[in-house]
């Protein structure tokens, strides 16, 4: 039941949380385009998404839709463990 | 056959009034005639296809024709792709690539046939080709980008490729960057300047902003187009213009976000209702946005909004179909998924159901899935399947089921039976099995019948279908069955499908007929899988398969020849390709090929070779695209069989070789394989080696059991073992091949293979001849000959040689010699170059030629001849000219060499 964050085989399916990390204020609303993820703006004025993603696939499917809107990408930061915390702390 | 095609993708897309010139890029633009591959790799809104159709409009191609193709997602089909690409060639070079396109046509499409065709094609072109492929970066099939690749790995120099793409292609760059063949104009240089934001908002635009508003627009946007594009939308119309930039400038939001949003709220509510509900469609018509909206604007609001230059793409001239630029369609999406999620799966039902009706299946079915509704999605594939079936797209129905979850295909028996025909005809027998028996469990009632009604908790929307499915269930059993070589089992569900299928079902009845037929020869049961076969023939023509009646009759055909019966065989073939046959009008009916590869098949058993030549020279014509999946294969086995007759043993081996190498069974049993072929050419060419390590490898001996699928091997065996008695001189040797032979003959009389007995009886003889049992051979010879003269055989004996030869010699001597005898030595005795001039000289030499020759071949001189014949000794000379000519000889004693060996005058020289 350990969550390993690294080493892990690529066949493993359990869903990964990602934070990602984009230039640029994108309004709350585009949440449901990203599959429900929640979006946070920062002061930074980068916006981070933040989520479940099921798979390798899934994720690079995130990246085109990222692509396809012309946002630019920052950063891309697995966030593992926080699975549970973010569930009990995530009103939304 | 794909479906409709869509002409708005290929055509080039016309330049918008008001852009700005960039004359920077044109310059860079202009190295693609020295480049192998230009890609423009940038996000989207970045003017890659404005700067693309501006370019070519201003003719800077240089006067290559150019073609364009804009891709979508359905594009990932390799055999999509490629008629997309090969119609947009055509509409540059008309009548380029028809080849390509008939081979396409095919199911499944040969893809690496069609990149070699298109290549060839191209190499022969006379003017330069430029292809753009606009919007690449939707092609993810890795078999696409292949094709690619093959195709820059062997480019002619004139085809010049352009590839407009969001993200850089798997292709290979790198390589192509090093050796200095690859333009690239990226985001960076794609970028609106300072200068051209300028010439944009103050040209077109008329915005009449001041240097510090475009700098502060320009730096915000960074040059992107589309911000820049709905910036100056934003602005259109305003008072406080340097407010609404001041504002926006030292905003963080996502640009498109902000702007798109200005645009949206100046919108009046019926228009912004219109944009969010018509973002769920890929493609914009009146009538269809009516039924997503249930408005009657949808003409007039899209003509408006083009006019408004909201982010509308005419897709044609008529203005008939429109997209939104890609960019603005996001965020309407986005904006209707916040607002009102609960009515997305509404507006794809209704897309869905008008395009139902408007006839696009395909797209009915995307939208039904986009929306959720499997069940319809389902439902839309079970309704168009037999269409689909019926124009042989096959492959697009495969893709669909195979989109489906599992367990809508566990509810839906018709659905699940189809699929596991795609299976079944991709090779993919993993889950076959179990499939048929989860589909057949979930109908059959609690006493094992089969249930009139479709039972309630199953869903069938084909009722015609569901008729037929135990049937169906039984053939793909049998499939599965031959699949893993279960003759029996084969033969048993077979029959069973036969006895199953529904009178009116003629498609399931050919199946099944042609499974049992496949599985009755495969045992060398011939009578049986000539009945199954004709049977399966009868059903395939009155379902109108006459593509597959061929398919067939190429089997009917080898059953007749193996049966030792050439003029049915010949005939079969010959019926097939009637105009006033089972398929009149439909020319060239793939398969055709096949029938001429087969009659130059029996033509050159009879020794006729110009006609298998002409026969193989009408296959060449008709092209590898028109044959069935065997044609490759068989057309070069025919061709190294006329090769060696014609006495080219080398152009026979490098034949066969190839022919090993595209060799496709195509299910049929393989009666004659190359390899063995290969091993009785080795044996002629005298390499006794080869053959050895060929019979080693095949683990052959004499000790076999003779069963028919190993005949042609062991025949081969024979032949090997008195090669071996010959170079070793080992009676064992001898007597392994007379114990092969006598078991041999005997399963082939028990079989009614007639060729097969000819064939031994020839070998015998040689075997009694070499054992120095003259009276043995003869009888054997004479057997032989009795049952290969009604039917015409010449080159079972003709392929033997010298020791053939002799043995005709002697038994020509007997008193009861027939006349084919005759024939057989003349063809033996000339093997080789000379049997190819004695089918082609023997008649063209006139009666006169033949009375000259005559005489050329005693003692006279030229005027004694002349005054024999009562000629002048011009007219001689012109005969003898004649006579050197078809003889293919230059001089008097050749000639009388030639026509000797050809048996044309008495041989009285030789002793």
């Amino acid at each position: 039941m350990t969550d390993v964050p690294t080493g892990r085989t690529p066949n493993v399916p359990a869903p990964e949380r990602y934070e990602i990390r984009i230039t640029g204020h994108l309004a709350p609303r585009w949440a449901n385009w990203f599959d429900g993820m929640t979006l946070t703006q920062k002061d930074d004025g980068t916006t981070v998404i933040h989520g479940p993603v099921a798979d390798q696939s899934a994720l690079h499917g995130l990246f085109r839709k990222l692509s396809d809107l012309g946002l630019p990408l920052v950063s891309v930061t697995p966030t593992p463990g926080e699975a549970a915390a973010d569930h009990t702390a995530d009103p939304s | 056959m794909l479906g409709p095609l869509l002409s708005s993708k290929y055509r080039l897309p016309s330049p918008r009034p008001g852009s700005v010139p960039r004359q920077r890029l044109a310059e860079r633009l202009r190295a693609m005639s020295q480049s192998t591959l230009t890609i423009l790799s940038a996000p989207a809104g970045f003017g890659k296809t404005t700067l693309l159709t501006e370019w070519l409009a201003a003719g800077c191609a240089d006067g290559a024709a150019v073609a364009w193709l804009s891709l979508d997602r359905r594009d990932n089909d390799p055999a999509l792709f490629w008629t997309y690409v090969v119609t947009a060639l055509q509409t540059a070079v008309p009548g380029f690539g028809d080849a390509a396109l008939q081979l396409l046509a095919s199911s499944p499409p040969p893809i690496d046939a069609v990149l070699a065709t298109l290549l060839n094609d191209l190499d022969g072109l006379p003017t330069d080709l430029l292809l753009v492929l606009d919007d690449y970066h939707l092609v993810e099939t890795p078999e696409v980008h292949e094709g690619m690749t093959f195709i820059l790995e062997h480019q002619p120099p004139q085809l010049r490729l352009v590839l407009a793409t969001r993200a850089d292609p798997p292709l290979p760059l790198a390589q192509l960057r090093a050796r200095g063949r690859l333009v690239e104009v990226r985001a960076a240089d794609l970028r609106f300047t300072a200068e051209e934001a300028a010439a944009y908002l103050n040209g077109p635009m008329r915005l009449g902003l001041s240097d510090h508003d475009v700098a502060a627009l320009e730096a915000r946007t960074e040059g992107w187009i589309a911000a820049l594009q709905l910036a100056a939308l934003s602005l259109q119309g305003r008072e406080d213009v340097s407010v609404f930039i001041a504002g926006f400038a030292g905003d963080d939001r996502y640009i498109v976000d902000y702007l798109a949003e200005e645009v949206l709220a100046r919108q009046p509510a019926d228009v912004r209702e219109f944009l969010l509900q018509t973002s769920v469609l890929e493609r914009l018509t009146g009538p269809l946005c009516d039924a997503v909206t249930g408005r009657e604007d949808g003409k007039a609001t899209l003509v408006a909004l083009e006019r408004a230059n909201l982010f509308l793409v005419p897709l044609d001239d008529r203005r008939q179909w429109y997209r939104y630029h890609h960019l603005f369609a996001d965020v309407l999406h986005a904006h209707l998924l916040d607002e009102r999620p609960e009515q997305v799966a509404e507006l794809h039902r209704r897309a869905s159901e008008w395009f139902q009706a408007y006839g696009d299946t395909s797209q009915a079915i995307s939208h039904a899935q986009a929306g959720g509704d499997t069940g319809r999605a389902a439902d839309l594939m079970e309704i168009a399947m037999p269409v689909m079936r019926r124009e042989r797209r096959e492959a697009e129905l495969a893709r669909w089921m195979g989109a489906l979850p599992d367990e809508e295909l566990r509810t839906r028996p018709v659905l699940g039976v189809a699929f596991v025909g795609a299976l079944a005809q991709a090779s993919d027998f993993d889950t076959v099995g179990e499939r048929l028996d989860q589909i057949e469990a979930s109908l059959r009632s609690a006493d094992g019948t089969w249930p009139e009604q479709p039972p309630p908790h199953v869903i069938v929307v084909d009722q015609d279908n569901y008729r037929a499915l135990p049937a169906h269930i039984e053939m793909y059993r049998a499939a599965l069955a031959l699949a893993t070589a279960d003759l029996a089992g084969t033969i048993t569900h077979a029959r069973e499908a036969l006895s199953l299928a529904p009178q009116d079902e003629p498609l399931a009845r050919a199946a099944a007929g042609a499974l049992a037929g496949l599985a009755s020869w495969t045992t060398g049961d011939l009578p049986g899988a000539h009945a199954a076969y004709t049977e399966s023939i009868a059903g395939l023509t009155s379902a109108g398969f006459f593509a597959d009646v061929l398919g067939c009759t190429i089997t009917l055909g080898d059953i007749r020849r193996t049966q030792g019966q050439l003029t049915t065989a010949l005939r079969t073939y010959q019926q097939a390709l009637d105009p006033t046959g089972p398929a009149p009008g439909i020319e060239p009916l793939r398969g055709m090929a096949d029938m001429h590869v087969g009659m130059a098949g029996v033509l050159l058993e009879r020794n006729d070779l110009s006609a298998a030549r002409e026969h193989l020279a009408t296959n060449q014509r008709l092209g590898e695209h028109n044959g069935l999946p065997q044609n490759p294969y068989r057309s070069r086995v025919v061709k190294a069989r006329l090769r060696e007759a014609e006495g080219d043993l080398d152009d026979a081996l490098a034949l066969l070789n190839e022919a090993e190498r595209v060799y496709a069974g195509d299910y049929a049993p393989n009666v004659q394989p190359v390899p063995a072929m290969r091993a009785r050419l080795r044996l002629r060419r005298g390499e006794v080696a080869h053959a050895e390590e060929w019979a080693r490898e095949r683990q052959l001996s004499a000790g076999d059991e003779p069963t028919y699928l190993r005949e042609y091997e062991h025949l081969t065996l024979a032949r090997l073992l008195l090669a071996r008695h010959r170079l070793e001189r080992a009676p064992s040797a001898l007597e392994e091949a007379l114990r092969l032979l006598e078991a041999l003959l005997t399963a082939a009389e028990r079989g009614g293979r007639g060729a097969s007995v000819i064939e031994v009886l020839v070998l015998q003889a040689l075997a009694h001849e070499a054992g120095r049992n003259a009276p043995a051979a003869l009888a054997a010879l004479h057997r032989a000959v009795t049952l290969a003269q009604p039917e015409g055989y010449v080159r079972l004996f003709a392929d033997e040689g010298t020791p053939m030869a002799a043995l005709l010699k002697a038994l020509s001597k007997q008193p009861a010699a027939s006349t084919h005898v005759r024939r057989l030595l003349a063809a033996t005795t000339t093997a080789g170059t000379h049997a190819s001039i004695l089918s082609e000289l023997i008649d063209p030499l006139s009666e006169r030629e033949l009375d000259v020759l005559r005489l050329l071949g005693g003692d006279l001189d030229g005027p004694d001849i002349a005054r024999e014949l009562s000629v002048s000794l011009n007219t001689l000379r012109t005969h003898t000219k004649s006579i050197y000519a078809k003889l293919g000889v230059s001089s008097r004693r050749a000639a009388v060499r030639q026509a000797r060996d050809l048996n044309l005058i008495p041989g009285q020289r030789h002793s």
